[in-house]
This record gives structure tokens, sequence and C-alpha cells, in this order.
């Protein structure tokens, strides 16, 4: 058992406390996080182990094959902190103006829960919706409510491990802020769950951590947007874990709008159950760089999964996505499109596996192909992998990289668009497969006019 | 009130296609211009509307008196030119509609997104929506085309004849003063050229528009009856004449003008 930590000793956190506190990452820290929301014990215990995994660990090493073409010495490894924000339910309008555009208008979705600096600062959820059992909340409250259910399913994916690397074990130790859904078997939630993780300039470390648990037969959608306003250079070690149990629907939109002092290390999964079907639809527009781990596993028969994807990054910004598509059963279906376009001197990293095991042969299927659009110097690397341990199976997969097509171009400049408006066109053209997989037209509009923006920048 | 052609001169990859090409089209005016495969009659076509492969090495063309030289394809677009293409251009992901709606927006002035404010709506630099679906809905009748069209996107997977019925809706939308309609008859079969001839008719009627119709086959000239038409061949107008000169060359073919032209010499 853990030595308690000492309450008086520690920053006493309370709703009318404002100013802001910071802990160096340690063991101190995680003990402070435990007292502050007043957690299990298996919870403190879960922390300190962690931490011990943590300490122990080598951070990733560039003969690493995950690690080889995006450089973890730029990020700012030496000054990691947690921030204890003061403030509690200071409210959505306390957030900055930027920000609120990432919140698609209230009567379209089931609940907002918004963070800042770890903290929860705004939580909603329609009345009918909390009715029908349904828990949308932050984690570390559900910890109080539902903390056998949370512990049933903690943490124990493939990648969504403690000791999966370190920053996994960073992220168990010491996570501060997180999402919790919970959906009870057979709710059908038609409205998205909306989600922003928030850092101001005094943000320090982001350590966010999302569970979804959709039980048997049940139906969600998660929205969760990320955005920070870092004057120097923070990183973010984050964990999503999804259960999509036996029959299930979940639809998980995962956006990022991180300043480009932001460096990201995001390990996302999702387990599915048998005739369950996870659709994922990731964007990536923002951060200084990041690195994504993105990760499906079919655990049993008719499990399929969509996954989908696109960046834009412009500037010298940097992104990393490596997938996993992880057939376990026979039957299982699953496909992946990711696409981006990079301006300037960004780049990009697409390493995208599909593994099919002995036992999944029989009817299963597996997809991937990643796009890339380049403008300007930027660069795009793409490695598609296939592991088929099984016969009687599907599977393709393909890469291709190009750029604007100059006919194209003469086209729409032909009928009178101005060239920027011209290559945004083509640009949104070639995401729009992904966009299309977005709900809500707000959110949709939102992030093609972003696009558009970037082409008049 | 013209589209002029002074003496213009086009090299593509060192190579000089057109030799001196002049032509004066006033605006209500239709000019023929026909010519073998190969004389040079597209390269005067994406010449005109700006395409960055073809190098003006002499000569001038003039809108209304102004030069198009200096300009890039969108400001000739939107100083009231019109191309329809003969091989259309397919755009995955962009639908007909948005396309259309872009475009008209951009020609008609509403404003670019440059001069939009920082935190203004998507799209709200652009023509009011249920104004411009009432226009296009409009166009669709004229060129008797399904509204499912607009939620396709742009050329893509679209017939021959269906391109180049987007092509005269674009038009339609786009109200130019001068158009150049590039080998529009070609993969149009009987009635689907009556349609498309009609829909030009109309908007010449509307617009008083000068169209220079470049074509292979005098049989788009039933349909559209040209004041002048003129013959190219090897990069140069070598005759010019009223709509008879087109019913002779169908009936002798190019041949025809080659002896004439040599006899000439």
């Amino acid at each position: 058992m853990a030595e308690r930590y000492n309450t008086t000793s520690m920053p006493s956190i309370s709703t009318t406390t404002v100013e802001a506190l910071s802990l160096p990452v340690g063991a101190e820290a995680a003990g402070a996080i435990a007292d502050l929301h007043d957690e299990p014990d298996w919870m403190r215990e879960a922390r300190l182990d962690a931490w011990a995994t943590y300490a122990a660990m080598e951070f990733p090493r560039k003969d690493e094959e995950a690690w080889r073409r995006t450089e973890l010495s730029r990020y700012p490894l030496d000054d990691m902190r947690v921030v204890f924000s003061g403030t509690e339910l200071n409210g959505i309008e306390n957030l900055p103006p930027c920000w609120n555009y990432t919140l698609a208008p209230a009567n379209l979705v089931s609940g907002v829960l918004v963070h800042c600096n770890g903290a929860r600062t705004h939580a909603t959820m329609r009345p009918e919706i909390a009715d029908q059992g349904v828990v949308f909340a932050d984690l570390h409250r559900a910890l109080r409510t539902h903390g056998d259910l949370i512990r049933r399913y903690w943490m124990k994916g493939t990648t969504t491990r403690p000791d999966f690397n370190k920053f996994t074990a960073l992220n168990a130790a010491l996570w501060h802020g997180g999402t919790f859904i919970h959906v009870p078997a057979g709710v059908n939630i038609a409205r998205p769950f909306q989600s922003l993780i928030s850092y101001d300039a005094d943000g320090g470390t982001g350590l966010h951590h999302t569970l979804v648990v959709a039980e048997a037969g049940s139906r969600v959608t998660l929205i969760q947007d990320r955005v920070s306003q870092d004057l120097r250079s923070a990183v973010n070690a984050e964990i999503v874990e999804i259960y999509a149990e036996a029959g299930a629907r979940v639809r998980y939109i995962s956006l990022q709008h991180w300043g480009h002092h932001r460096y990201s290390v995001s390990v996302q999964e999702a387990q599915v159950a048998q005739n369950a079907n996870m659709v994922w639809v990731t964007g990536s527009m923002g951060g200084g760089m990041t690195k994504e781990f993105l990760r499906t596993n079919l655990n049993a028969t008719q499990a399929r999964s969509t996954m989908a994807g696109f960046s834009f990054p412009y500037d010298h910004q940097h992104v990393d996505q490596s997938t996993y598509q992880h057939h376990k059963a026979p039957n299982t279906y699953s496909d992946l499109l990711f696409r981006n376009v990079l301006r300037d001197r960004a780049q990009t990293v697409f390493y995208g596996m599909i593994r099919i095991e002995t036992e999944a042969g029989g009817g299963t299927e597996g997809y991937q192909e990643n796009n890339n659009l380049l403008l300007d110097d930027a660069r795009a690397r793409a490695i598609p992998g296939l592991e088929i341990i099984a016969n009687d199976v599907r599977c393709g997969h393909g890469a291709t990289v190009s750029r604007i097509d100059p006919e194209e171009l003469f086209y729409l400049q032909a009928r009178g668009l101005p060239r920027p408006d011209a290559e945004s066109l083509i640009v949104q053209g070639f995401i729009r497969p992904i966009i299309e997989r977005v709900p809500l037209a707000h959110m949709r509009d939102r992030l093609e006019e972003e696009i558009a923006e970037r082409f008049w920048r | 009130m013209a589209l002029e052609i002074r003496d213009l001169h086009v090299a593509v990859d060192g190579k000089e296609i057109l030799k001196g090409v002049s032509l004066n089209v006033e605006r209500g005016s239709t000019h023929a211009l026909m010519g073998p495969n190969g004389s040079g009659k597209s390269t005067l076509s994406y010449t005109l509307m700006g395409h960055p492969k073809y190098l003006i090495t002499q000569g001038d063309a003039l809108i209304d008196g102004v030069s198009l030289l200096e300009m890039t394809p969108d400001q000739r677009a939107r100083a009231g030119l019109f191309l329809a293409m003969q091989y259309p251009v397919a755009i995955s992901g962009v639908s007909l509609y948005s396309f259309l709606h872009a475009a008209t927006s951009a020609v008609r002035g509403f404003g670019d997104r440059s001069a939009r404010p920082a935190r203004g709506r998507f799209n709200a630099h652009l023509m009011p929506m249920r104004e411009f679906r009432k226009e296009v809905n409009g166009k669709l009748d004229l060129l008797e085309m399904d509204p499912v069209f607009l939620r396709r996107y742009l050329n893509e997977g679209f017939s021959g004849g269906e391109k180049k019925r987007a092509e005269i809706l674009q038009m339609a939308l786009l109200k130019p003063k001068f158009s150049v309609l590039d080998e529009t008859d070609s993969g149009l079969d009987i009635d689907a050229l009556r349609i498309v001839s009609k829909g030009i008719n109309a908007l010449q009627d509307e617009l008083n528009m000068g169209l220079l119709v470049i074509t292979h086959y005098q049989r788009i000239l039933n349909y559209i009856h040209p004041d002048v038409v003129h013959i190219f061949v090897d990069g140069r107008v070598v005759k010019t004449g009223d709509a008879k000169l087109a019913e002779i060359l169908e009936e002798q073919g190019y041949e025809w003008v080659r002896q004439e032209l040599a006899l000439g010499d």
C-alpha cells in the first residue's frame, strides 16, 4: 500500500482557490493527484506502480521502428510538470473565445465536457440521456461512482497499458483530467457527446485519459477535440481506451488542434467484441510534433472497424501515425483510409500494419490505404505493412504520394477561382471522403473552413 | 466591344503552333473556326484562357480593348471570357454544386476569402444560397439536366454528353461576354447536340455573347448559325467567309482548301 500524502502539505484545491500550482512529474505528483480527487486505493496503487514502471523505462530509441522517423530529442522531456488549476467549474464562458468554435451548438449534442489544464471546467448532459443510466463525466468524479467498472477496464489493452512505452507509463501514473463514458446495454444515443481538452499558457504537461465503455448492443458517438495556447514547449502524453462490447456501435471522432509548441504522444486503442462496429475518424491539424498510435483489436467474429484519418500540417509541423488493425477472430472486417495534405516544410509519417492471426482465418478482410498530397517542400513517408498468418483472407493495401494536378488547377482558375481558392477546393475534395464521416454539419463546415483558411494565410 | 486576336504567335515546347492568328469577334456575333486535327485550334483556345503551357511569342489578345496577356486564367474568366473545354477535367470530392457556387460567386464579384472577416462563417463571402439555388435550377431546366447532377463530383464518371452539358451549365451561370467553344460537339449524340445547342443559343440571346465555335465538323453549325466562318490550317486562318463556306468545306473536305491555297500561292 502506497503512502498517503498529507493533504495539508499539498496543494489544497477547492472551488474557491484561484492560484495554479505545479509539480514536476514524479511520485509526489502522483500522490497529490490521488489525494486531490480522493481516489480509491487501487487507483493510487496503479499510479505509483506506473510511476515505478516509468522510472525504470528508457525513452524510446531512434532505432526502434516506431520512432525512426520522429525526432524524440525535440520533445521538451526535461520540463514536464503537472499543473493543478485552482479553479473548477468556472464555466465555459471563461474559455478563450477562439476555443469555443470547436464546440457544436448545444442542441445538437447529448452532452459537453470541457477540461482546461486537467481540471473540469464545464459539464452538461441532457437529462433524458442521464435517465437512461448513461454516464458522461470527468474520469476523476466517475471513479467515485463507478470505480469498480473503471477498474475492470483500466489499461488492459495491447498499447493502452502502463508498460507499452514511457509515455503510457507517464499517463498511467499521472493522468490528470479525463473523459469517461459508460453506455448501458441496449441504450442508443443518437446525438454525439462532445469533449474538449484544453491547456492555456499555464497548462503544463497534457495527461488526459479517455475511457469509453459501450455495453452490448448500445450505440454512442464521441467527438473529442484538443486545443492549447502554449507559450513554451510542452509535452502531451495521452491515452484513449475504447471498448465496444458485443453488438455495440461506437464512433470516435478524434480531432487535434494543439498549438505549435505542443509535442504529443497519443495512444489510442479500441477493443471490438463480437458483431460490434467501431468507426474512427481522426483529424490532426495542430501540434509541433504529433505521434499517434492508433489501434483496433478485432477480438471476436463479425467485429468490424473502419478507420479514417486526415491531417493537414504546414510550416514545420510533423505528424507521425502508426496504425494497427489486429484481427484475432474469423469473419472480422477492417478498413483504413488516411489522407494527408502537407504544406511548406511539413512532414508526415504513416506506418500502417494489418495483422491477421492464424485463428482469424476464414472470411476475414483487412484493407488499408494512405494517400498524400504535397504542396511546397513538404515530405510524406508511407510504410504499409501486412502480417498474415491465416488462410482464406482478403487483404489489400496501398500508398500514394502526389502533387496537385496542374490541369485541375487550370480548369478551376479558368472558371474564375483565384489560385488559393482553386487549391483549397482541390484539397477539400481530396479530404472529402474523410470529412464526410464526421457527424454534424457544423463540425464538417468548421473543418472545411479551417482547411480553406490555410490557403489564405 | 469585341474579343480581338491580333497576329498571335504561340509556341509549345519551343515549337511554333500558332503562326499569326488575327480574329475580331464582336459581341452578339458568332464566328466558326474550322480546321483539321492538329491545325492548332485547341492551342488557340487554351492560349486565350491562359494555360501556362503555351508561350505567346508575338501578338496580342484583347477583351473590350484590354489585353488578356498579363492576366491569370481566373482574371480572364472574371473579365468575361469563357472556354468550354473539349476535355473537361474531373475533380474528385468536389461536388458540381459547390464548385458552381464558388465559381459563380468569384466571377460575380462576391468578394474573395481574403476579404472575409476573420471569424466569419464559412462561405459567408459566397452568393446567397437560396438565390443561387433558384438560378441553378432554372439553368438545369434549360439544359434538360437532372438536379441529382449537382451532387455528383465535378465531371467524375460523367459521360461525354454529360460533361459537355456541365460545361454549358457553367457558361450559363458565369454569364461571360465571350465564349470559346472547343469541339463542344464532339462526343455528343444528335439529341444531346440539339439540347446543348439550344442552350447556347438561348444564352447568346440572353447575354449578347460573342461566340467563337471551334469545330472539326460542320454538324454543330446546323444548330448554331455562324455569321462568319474561318478556315484554320497549320496555325493560321487561311480563308474567311460566310456560313456558305462551312457548307462548301463539308462537301469538299480540307483537301480542297489545301488545293485552293496551293493554287493561290
